[in-house]
């Protein structure tokens, strides 16, 4: 009786390893297939059947990539981009997060509600009139002007809120007694407690900063602006290159920060979408 | 408040001095807290204010009225509405795309809808459960399945136009699962769509896998416990305790995968091309109102097509959180 049931238990475990590992696969081989590609030249990347081991081995892909200036800026302004947007995000979503956890002020659960409510309001709605509105300020075609739509975001300013109001309020209560206003409260105690909120609003917004795309398609005009999401898709659409391997090579460029990222991070990451998912 | 006309309340006209000082002393902290917490909220509540509310609202403004970014805005009524009413009569009568491109990308995006939306539901709940198993590794199996939802579309989007070329990877696999079956998916308007879906399914199924393996957990051990001792088995446990444990958080991932899979576009831009690939096969909704805005230069049916796709959003949102009556947020 007992060996049956840990025959049944031992073949449950390698059934569940097997479902695990075909699914893996599906995930995993895109990427895999395409980081060894990249390496092939396309008259062998287009094989059928598919070839596994590049021969000849060549990097002629990424230099192709990185003769083209463009490539080089395509990758600048996107860092560009993310770190206005990451730092933005940082500053101001943690204030408002604190105000709005912290502090007693008129309008103060109006005001939040108003922001949460945005988060219903579909990006297509919006981004004519906010396309209007850059126009008039003259920042087309400018990452700047670009960076002002997602400068703070509702999601990290609730994200900072949740976390301030975890907090034990004694902290804040001997910080008022020992006469630290709220302002200073906020630079001085708010700010270094909040190091976990601040990191993960930080990931967040630099993927989302990273991988955006029509953002960036619709304020972005001319091809030295782009960022490397618009940037390949150019390149791809304009066929600036008679193979496909380049773009290949391109695409694992610009992915490479988003998933070395998320491996480096990874048990934070899930951690951080169960607790917003959790509380949400 | 007591009076002081007796020695022994000495001490409490002290203290009712000493409350009214305080009370002074805290009405002043409090409205210099107002000021402090005003002055925090104020940048972001100004930038989402205008970028959001008053963007939003401007674009309500903006769809009774004609114009083409130049010249003066001419008030129009509902002629804007009419253009895309007209559009949704023609296309409804079986006009082909480019005479009806609003009606096909609607038809489109909820035909993709339908397939995505249950399909990734399903699938995330079913990687969650083996996921959730108490193995070694599993980490490795987490971070696999979440990897494409980190990714970004747009390479996601490249990446597999090249794997569902005629001789390319996907119709390889195929030829074991089924030979003979060879589709040219991207090229091809009737199996464009489905490409598109298998893109937007296999990129975010990881990222709701983890929304369920959250919910999972938090499912108290004892009931499970019970139900073993009763000999439930492990399909039977999770067949009717884990899913109807999750009945909330499974209305949160269909909420969420509604809001993302109706206004779809960066996989469409990429994978069918700005036109919507071949015969629209490829066209939708989002696709539609960029070219209104952007390339026809119409901002002012832009903007009511907007509202018509938000309206499906908020309606369908809507409806489904009332007929299971359960509040995801």
């Amino acid at each position: 009786m007992r060996i049956k049931f840990k025959l049944s238990r031992i073949l449950w475990i390698a059934f569940v390893y097997l479902v695990l590992s075909i699914f893996a696969l599906v995930y995993l081989t895109p990427f895999i297939r395409s980081f060894i590609a990249s390496f092939m030249t396309w008259e062998q990347a287009s094989r059928f059947p598919p070839e596994w081991i590049p021969s000849p081995f060549t990097f002629e892909n990424y230099l192709k990539l990185f003769r083209l200036e463009l490539f080089t800026r395509w990758i600048l302004n996107s860092a560009l981009y993310a770190g206005i947007i990451v730092v933005g995000n940082i500053l101001f979503a943690s204030m408002a997060g604190y105000a709005f956890a912290r502090l007693r002020f008129p309008g103060r659960d109006a005001l939040f509600s108003a922001l949460l409510a945005l988060l219903m309001i579909p990006v297509f709605v919006t981004i004519v009139p906010n396309y209007i509105i850059v126009y008039r300020l003259g920042l087309i075609d400018n990452l700047f002007g670009l960076a002002l739509l997602s400068l703070v975001n509702a999601a990290s300013i609730f994200l900072m809120r949740q976390y301030y109001l975890s907090l034990p309020q004694e902290v804040f209560d001997a910080a008022r007694l020992d006469g630290c206003g709220p302002i200073k409260a906020f630079f001085y105690i708010a700010l270094p407690l909040g190091k976990p909120a601040i990191g993960a609003v930080a990931v967040y917004q630099f993927l989302g900063a990273w991988n955006a795309f029509l953002g960036p398609l619709v304020f972005l005009r001319t091809p030295e602006n782009f960022t490397l999401p618009v940037g390949l898709s150019f390149a791809f659409q304009r066929s600036m290159w008679t193979e496909y391997t380049p773009i290949i090579a391109g695409s694992l460029v610009a992915a490479a920060p988003t998933i070395l990222l998320f491996i480096v991070l990874n048990k934070y990451l899930i951690r951080g979408i169960v607790i917003s998912a959790g509380k949400g | 408040m007591a009076k002081p006309n007796n020695k022994t309340n000495f001490f409490s006209h002290i203290n009712s001095f000493f409350k009214q000082k305080y009370n002074q002393l805290m009405t002043m902290k409090r409205s210099r807290e107002a000021l402090s917490g005003l002055l925090l909220v104020s940048i972001a509540v100004a930038f989402n204010m205008f970028f959001g509310y008053f963007a939003a609202l401007f674009a309500v403004y903006l769809s009774f009225f004609k114009w083409d970014y130049l010249g003066p805005m001419q008030f129009a009524g509902l002629y804007n509405y009419q253009v895309l009413f007209n559009d949704l009569v023609r296309g409804f009568n079986g006009a082909p795309y480019f005479l009806a491109p609003f009606f096909t990308g609607l038809r489109n995006i909820l035909l993709y809808t339908a397939i995505v939306v249950p399909t990734q539901t399903i699938l995330a709940m079913i990687l969650a459960a083996f996921a959730n198993q108490k193995i070694k590794g599993v980490q490795f199996y987490k971070v696999s399945y979440f990897l494409p939802a980190v990714t970004c579309p747009v390479i996601v989007s490249l990446i597999f136009i090249w794997l569902f070329m005629k001789y390319g990877f996907i119709n390889y696999i195929f030829q074991f699962i089924a030979p003979g079956f060879a589709p040219d998916w991207i090229n091809d308007k009737n199996y464009l769509l489905y490409a598109i879906a298998i893109v937007a399914i296999w990129g975010t199924s990881g990222h709701f896998m983890v929304s369920f393996l959250a919910a999972m957990q938090s499912i108290p051990r004892d009931i499970y416990e019970a139900a073993m001792l009763d000999g439930a088995g492990s399909i039977r446990r999770f067949i009717y305790i884990t899913v109807p444990m999750l009945k909330p958080m499974i209305i949160y991932v269909v909420v969420m995968g509604l809001i993302g899979t109706l206004q779809m576009f960066d996989l469409a831009w990429v994978m069918a091309g700005p036109s919507g690939g071949p015969g629209g096969s490829g066209y939708t909704m989002a696709l539609d109102i960029y070219r209104e805005a952007f390339i026809n230069l119409r901002p002012g049916v832009a903007a009511a097509k907007s509202m018509f796709l938000f309206s499906l959003i908020f309606i369908s949102t809507y409806i489904f959180q009332r007929k299971f009556k359960v509040m995801p947020r």
